[in-house]
């Protein structure tokens, strides 16, 4: 298991607008500033082994989405080095830069916008694998029927047009689309995020299928907790820009060591809370262009110190093998965050 | 729990039936749905998209437009029948005693219109009362859903807002008139579980404050759980069960409620095979007769080509169903 299957070093990525010629003449006269840059991903490194499936969590604006896709190769990172199975992504060329696109699919959160809707599903699912010579054009029907039997759809729906689905089953055929190519590596980024809760536990099955029968790594990037608790063996949590604690699900969501854990999984809507006094922590997610000082979470943190203020706490590995980036782990004695509500309401 | 027993029944809904004359047929997107609000009472309204749980909603202010069309039931409000009221009427209780939260503040606040604009002409829309006066409530109703420096901010116009904030923009411009009842849609789907939790904090605390009634709808069980004093489960158009949160949501009789409280990740072992419902919710123009869940149910029969009828359970706890879920069923889940 510790074959490194995908792996990003201290990748950051920013975006801002390239000014036009008049206003780079106003630039250089001081008469405008610089356009804004925001900072999507921050100094970020990131190991997903083979066969493993990470979970990758954060609320908006966090960089999630752009690590997955730098990962996945449709964004080149403004820093940093992203490794396939051992070689550098920019140093591939031709061939192999091609299988290394073809062997890492994503499966995105909406499915109507992600599937051309004026080609048939056999088109959708069958263009690309032709395209790259994986098949025959005789083959196709073939192909694509069992690929739909794969995902759980009747291969009689071959010649029908996406509109003609449900969203559960358009996500489906987003799945299908994905493996047509025999990926071994999928990232999932909000993949059941719009579906009904009861759709929701299908897809989720299936991805859990999926994985036992085709030997797949997922990168499942979600903002939703519990999904991400359910499905993923490691867990990455970030926080605007950039990984704050890394660790397998069980140490994650049963011990968080970063204060930022403790308060998101203090905030997960679950069946069993009931009447709650909703506690929460405070202020609003800063913006990516104006990112603060130090600790990005020091704002908000209750555990908050000086040196939180001032010093960029650097991702380090803790004793029991998980890594958070905290400035309470040098303490002697650290703080209890206490996940019990009764307790938050008392501390209160 | 224990005031609520007497307080002031403020919303009665018997049978209310919202259909859409469609040129492909008729959509009976609410289909006899009865429901009870006390003063200081949140109920939580869950569904899945198309169960008609929003257009419920919509129905209660009599802002469904046309094709769809009330064709039967009552709307009691504090005893005054709302669904033959006039416009005029209709008018004067919304945003007023009746006041209603969407899910996207972007599509109900006015781009163009700073947040001092909107509050000072909700006010003024009810009440006659001097700008001055207008101004000083919004601030305080401002001041009231947790937005810091309201005196500075209430210039501001929706887009300088974040998502968060203006959601709360929007719940303190429904609070303006103190309502009696206050629907909300969704309000925090669209928000970061932080947030939620921020806002769903601020309800939770002004329900308690002034005695409103909420309707919370909403698809998410997890937020209900935490919120709500009873939910209500719709399925097609209908309310297939409803009861105290504790009450459905532990002893779930009706199958479908079962299956949305067994298919929650946090329900299940870790990595488990999740407890799924099959297939997916009919289309609403081909519904199935009887019980529109038996095509889905593993419990269905020939009984289900009937109606179920409405069952009583112990206290406020009813279901539609043939075959509710016995207490030794419900052991299997988790």
């Amino acid at each position: 298991m510790t074959d490194v299957f995908a792996e990003v070093r201290n990748v950051s990525k920013r975006f801002s607008s390239r000014p036009d010629f008049a206003e780079r003449i106003a630039i250089r006269l001081g008469a405008a500033a610089q356009p804004p840059v925001v900072h999507a991903l921050d100094g970020v490194d990131l190991q997903v082994r083979r066969g493993e499936v990470v979970g990758l969590v954060g609320e908006s604006g966090c960089g999630k989405s752009t690590l997955g896709r730098i990962i996945a190769g449709m964004l080149p990172p403004t820093e940093g080095e992203v490794y396939i199975e051992g070689v550098e992504r920019r140093t591939l060329a031709g061939q192999a830069a091609r299988r290394a696109r073809l062997n890492t699919q994503i499966i995105f959160q909406d499915p109507m916008s992600s599937l051309n809707p004026r080609k048939r599903v056999i088109d959708i699912i069958g263009e690309a694998p032709l395209a790259h010579g994986l098949i025959a054009r005789s083959e196709k029907r073939a192909y694509v029927e069992d690929l739909l039997v794969t995902v759980g759809l009747d291969p009689s729906m071959a010649g029908r047009y996406p509109h003609q689905f449900s969203g559960g089953q358009r996500q489906r055929i987003g799945i299908a689309r994905a493996l047509a190519v025999k990926p071994e590596f999928l990232v999932c980024d909000e993949s059941i995020a719009a579906l009904d809760i009861s759709i929701q536990a299908q897809i989720l099955n299936l991805f859990m299928d999926l994985r036992e029968q085709l030997n797949l790594t997922y990168l499942f990037i979600s903002h939703d907790l519990s999904v991400v608790n359910h499905i993923a063996d490691r867990v990455v949590i970030m926080y605007l820009g950039r990984i704050v604690e890394e660790g397998t699900a069980a140490q994650i969501f049963d011990s968080p060591n970063h204060p930022y854990t403790a308060a998101l999984l203090a905030e997960i809507p679950r069946i069993d809370r009931r009447h709650r006094t909703f506690q929460t922590i405070k202020g609003e997610i800063p913006s990516p262009i104006n990112p603060p000082s130090g600790c990005h979470f020091h704002p908000r943190c209750p555990f908050a110190m000086d040196r939180c203020r001032m010093e960029r706490p650097a991702l380090r590995t803790l004793a029991d093998g998980r890594k958070s980036a905290c400035h309470l782990n040098d303490l002697e004695r650290r703080p209890d965050f206490d996940l019990n509500e009764k307790g938050r309401e008392n501390a209160s | 729990m224990m005031e609520l027993k007497t307080a002031e029944t403020i919303l009665e809904v018997r049978d209310l039936q919202t259909h859409f004359f469609t040129p492909q047929g008729v959509v009976k997107s609410v289909d006899g749905v009865s429901l009870t609000l006390k003063r200081g009472e949140i109920l939580g309204l869950v569904g899945e998209s198309g169960s008609g749980k929003s257009i419920t909603g919509f129905s209660i202010l009599g802002l469904v437009d046309p094709p769809g069309r009330n064709v039967g039931g009552s709307i009691l409000f504090r005893g005054e029948e709302l669904l033959n009221a006039s416009e005029e009427r209709l008018r004067s209780l919304r945003g007023n005693r009746i006041a209603m939260i969407f899910q996207d503040p972007m599509m109900t606040l006015n781009p163009v219109l700073s947040i001092k604009t909107h509050m000072i002409e909700t006010v003024l829309a009810h009440d006659n009362v001097g700008r001055e006066e207008a101004l000083a409530r919004s601030i305080e109703a401002l001041r009231m859903v947790g937005i810091s420096q309201p005196e500075t901010r209430i210039e501001s116009y929706p887009h300088e807002f974040s998502g968060g904030m203006r959601q709360r923009v929007a719940i303190a411009i429904a609070l303006l008139h103190k309502p009696d009842l206050i629907i909300a849609d969704e309000p925090t789907t669209a928000l970061d579980v932080t947030i939620q939790s921020q806002i769903l904090s601020e309800v939770q605390k002004l329900c308690r404050e002034f005695g409103m009634g909420l309707i919370w709808i909403s698809h998410d069980l997890g937020v209900v759980a935490g919120l709500a004093d009873r939910v209500a489960v719709m399925y097609a158009g209908r309310i297939v069960e409803q009861g105290t949160v504790d009450e459905v949501l532990d002893s779930p009789r009706h199958p479908y409620t079962a299956g949305l409280i067994g298919s929650a990740p946090a329900a299940n072992r870790r990595g488990a095979r999740l407890q799924q419902i099959r297939g997916a919710a009919p289309h609403p123009l081909n519904r199935p007769e009887g019980c529109a869940f038996r095509t889905r149910c593993d419990y269905a029969t020939d009984m289900c080509l009937k109606e179920p009828p409405e069952t009583a359970g112990s206290r406020a706890h009813r279901w539609r169903c043939f075959h509710p879920l016995a207490d030794a069923q419900l052991e299997t889940l988790p």
